[in-house]
């Protein structure tokens, strides 16, 4: 009598939890899978292998994104350098601004198609979407904050040991939960639905000029911006400066000299709207970025070869069609998706 | 049902008291006949020394190393991984996720535990200090290799192997860190130490014998053999490069095998 008790209480709790959760945060993912591989898209890094994006883990990743709770003080979550209508770069600021207004040395970049990265940050130093967010969170400049702390904060809360359960089955808040529930999250930010995606469809056509500007792309930068991730994610060096000893860029990571000055090339799309641009944000905009290309690239050791020539020749009218192309590269569904928002 | 477990419980229970009660009656020490051992667990106990006195970890006591240089412990952590028991006739049992992470200033993490370790008698151990590449670039791990223990670099990923930190006045700034680590390359910080303990033998009969080797790891050998390491001259080591691979190489001569405790329960 008593075991049936139990046993119907038990029935009726797991029916209102069954029914609590029909009421999902964002929404249900019947429509559009949160992690798709988009046409023509290489395959993937494979680190999600065991790491499957799920409902409840891409809720948990989100949550933990846009929280405070990560950083020392619970002043910066990773959104608040990484926001969504500039990709989830940080709009404006050439230096990431971390905790108590300190500077970092980078540009924080957008996020977004991360599945297709083996290496994160611009020298490629995490060695995987696992492991990444450690960087910031320990970063004394960043989130100044100990994994273990965030952990505890964590296991304290009224509601991420539950989030943790329904994410993972188990209630147990560990490191790796953590960081697969990020992954999970930063992993579905897919950005393939730009008017040049829908070009190449077919189900959109470009203008004269965007045409123009795509055959110049074509011609002139997609050696190293290569599509359609609009990245080769290799390192190279585009002639920014002559000596690297403010940032050796890879080289940091190799210990390599032959790698001083090279950065993982940015991919492109979205461009128009993460300004500013390169690794310490130095252009903020898209006509100095091509002057750069055109008037400014400094022949140092390290140059890339396709750059060894010198300067590109590009005129003010193709300068113009380039840069109406690289429009067409803005991913409005992506930067608008409601999914991905923190409210 | 419950009653059903019970019985079943019992059979088998029987069952194993029987069958070692026989294993006892074949096995005098001199027997050559075939004898079985039964799978038990094996304890590798590390005892942190620095030359010929036990480490005290908490900085209130100097040491000199090779350069002649004085210098407290406050700090002494480093990698246990990919444990290999070796066999009387030379074969090795590889400890299946043997990870462990050894912290002086931590009584419990002295104490390594490998279980499930087939029967039978064993000359010697074999160990990596480090973590092997597989485990540096394959996500977030858990455990001894959890991320939150603070022996990982994440602005280029990869696991610290070992840590040695406390003050010194031969330094500058009055104190030394030296993190070691790199999971490949020239340079990478992993190596593998190998103790032999014959004449002992271990002998792994579970619920019969308690196994329990006892390794000494001495911090003076961090500073000398082959290579000399002056904390004047370099005070501060936290990346890979030529300086953390002379002590990598220093390293893995610290460790030396003490002695065994093997008794029948
Ligand atoms: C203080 C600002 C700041 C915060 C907070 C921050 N980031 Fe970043 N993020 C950056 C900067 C700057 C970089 C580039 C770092 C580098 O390349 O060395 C970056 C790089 C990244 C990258 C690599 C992208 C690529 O293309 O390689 C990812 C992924 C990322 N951040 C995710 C996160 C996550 C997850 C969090 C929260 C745990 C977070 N960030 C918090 C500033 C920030
Ligand atoms: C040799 C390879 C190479 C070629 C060719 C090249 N780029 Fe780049 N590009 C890079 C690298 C590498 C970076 C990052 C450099 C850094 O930050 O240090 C970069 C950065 C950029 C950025 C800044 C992106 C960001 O998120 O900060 C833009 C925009 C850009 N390139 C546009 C172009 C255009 C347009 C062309 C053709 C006219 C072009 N690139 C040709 C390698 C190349």
């Amino acid at each position: 009598m008593k075991v049936n008790l139990k046993y119907k209480l038990l029935l009726l709790l797991s029916m209102v939890v069954i029914v609590h959760s029909c009421v999902p945060d964002v929404d249900p993912p019947v429509t559009q899978p949160l992690f798709y591989q988009p046409e023509g898209f290489p395959a993937t890094s494979g680190q999600l292998a065991n790491n499957p994006v799920t409902y409840y883990g891409f809720s948990l990743g989100k949550k933990l994104f846009y929280d405070p709770i990560l950083s020392l003080d619970s002043t910066i979550s990773c959104g608040s350098c990484h926001q969504q209508f500039a990709a989830f770069a940080h709009l404006d600021h050439k230096l990431s601004h971390g905790i108590n207004d300190l500077e970092g040395t980078r540009n924080a970049p957008p996020l977004f198609n991360l599945a297709w990265h083996s290496n994160f940050f611009w020298d490629g130093g995490s060695n995987h979407i696992e492991v990444q967010p450690i960087a910031p969170i320990t970063n004394p400049v960043e989130m100044d904050e100990s994994v273990a702390n965030v952990i505890f904060k964590l296991k304290r809360s009224s509601y991420y040991p539950a989030m943790f359960k329904k994410a993972f089955g188990s209630d147990s808040i560990t490191t790796q939960a953590m960081t697969r529930a990020l992954a999970q999250f930063m992993s579905s930010l897919i950005s393939a639905n730009s008017k040049y995606d829908k070009v190449k469809a077919g189900s959109a056509t470009f203008t004269v000029d965007e045409q123009n500007g795509y055959m110049l792309f074509k011609s002139k930068c997609e050696s190293c911006h290569k599509e359609p991730l609009m990245t080769d994610l290799s390192y190279r060096n585009n002639g920014l400066d002559l000596h690297f000893a403010a940032d050796p860029g890879r080289a940091r990571i190799t210990l390599q000299p032959s790698d001083s000055g090279k950065f993982k090339v940015p991919s492109l799309r979205n461009i128009a709207v993460s300004y500013p641009y390169m690794h310490d944000g130095r252009l903020n905009s898209l006509s100095k970025v091509i002057d750069h290309y055109r008037s400014g690239v400094i022949q140092s050791s390290t140059i890339d070869p396709l750059l060894s020539g010198g300067n590109m020749s590009i005129t003010d009218a193709e300068k113009q069609q380039l840069i109406l192309f690289l429009n067409t590269l803005t991913d409005p569904t992506f930067l608008n998706d409601k999914r991905f928002s923190e409210k | 049902m419950k009653n059903k477990l019970y019985s079943l419980f019992m059979i088998a229970f029987v069952a194993i008291a029987v069958s070692s009660c026989n294993d006892d009656e074949t096995t005098p020490s001199t027997n050559n006949g075939p004898t079985t051992y039964n799978s038990g667990d094996v304890e590798l106990n590390f005892e942190n020394i620095a030359g010929s006195v036990f480490l005290d970890p908490t900085g209130a006591t100097n040491y000199v190393n090779a350069s002649g240089e004085t210098f407290s412990v406050t700090n002494f952590r480093y990698y246990i991984s990919n444990v290999k028991l070796i066999k009387e006739d030379g074969s090795k049992y590889e400890v299946p996720n043997s990870y462990f992470l050894i912290n002086a200033n931590d009584t419990n993490s002295l104490l390594a535990e490998l279980t499930d370790i087939p029967g039978g008698k064993y000359t010697g151990v074999e160990y990596m200090i480090g973590v092997d590449s597989a485990r540096n670039v394959s996500g977030a791990q858990t455990g001894a290799l959890d991320p939150a223990n603070g022996m990982f670099w994440s602005w280029s990923s990869g696991y610290i192997f070992m840590k040695l930190e406390g003050q010194s006045s031969a330094s500058s700034n009055n104190s030394f860190v030296y993190h070691i680590g790199g999971y490949s390359g020239v340079n990478r910080g992993q190596r593998t130490v190998s103790l032999d303990f014959t004449p002992s033998v271990v002998i792994v009969d579970g619920g019969k014998r308690e196994a329990e080797i006892h390794i000494t790891t001495d911090v003076l050998e961090i500073f000398k053999n082959p290579n000399n390491i002056s904390i004047a001259t370099q005070s501060t080591i936290m990346s890979v490069g030529a300086a953390s691979s002379n002590i990598a190489t220093n390293y893995a001569d610290m460790f030396s095998f003490d002695h065994i405790h093997n008794d029948p329960l």
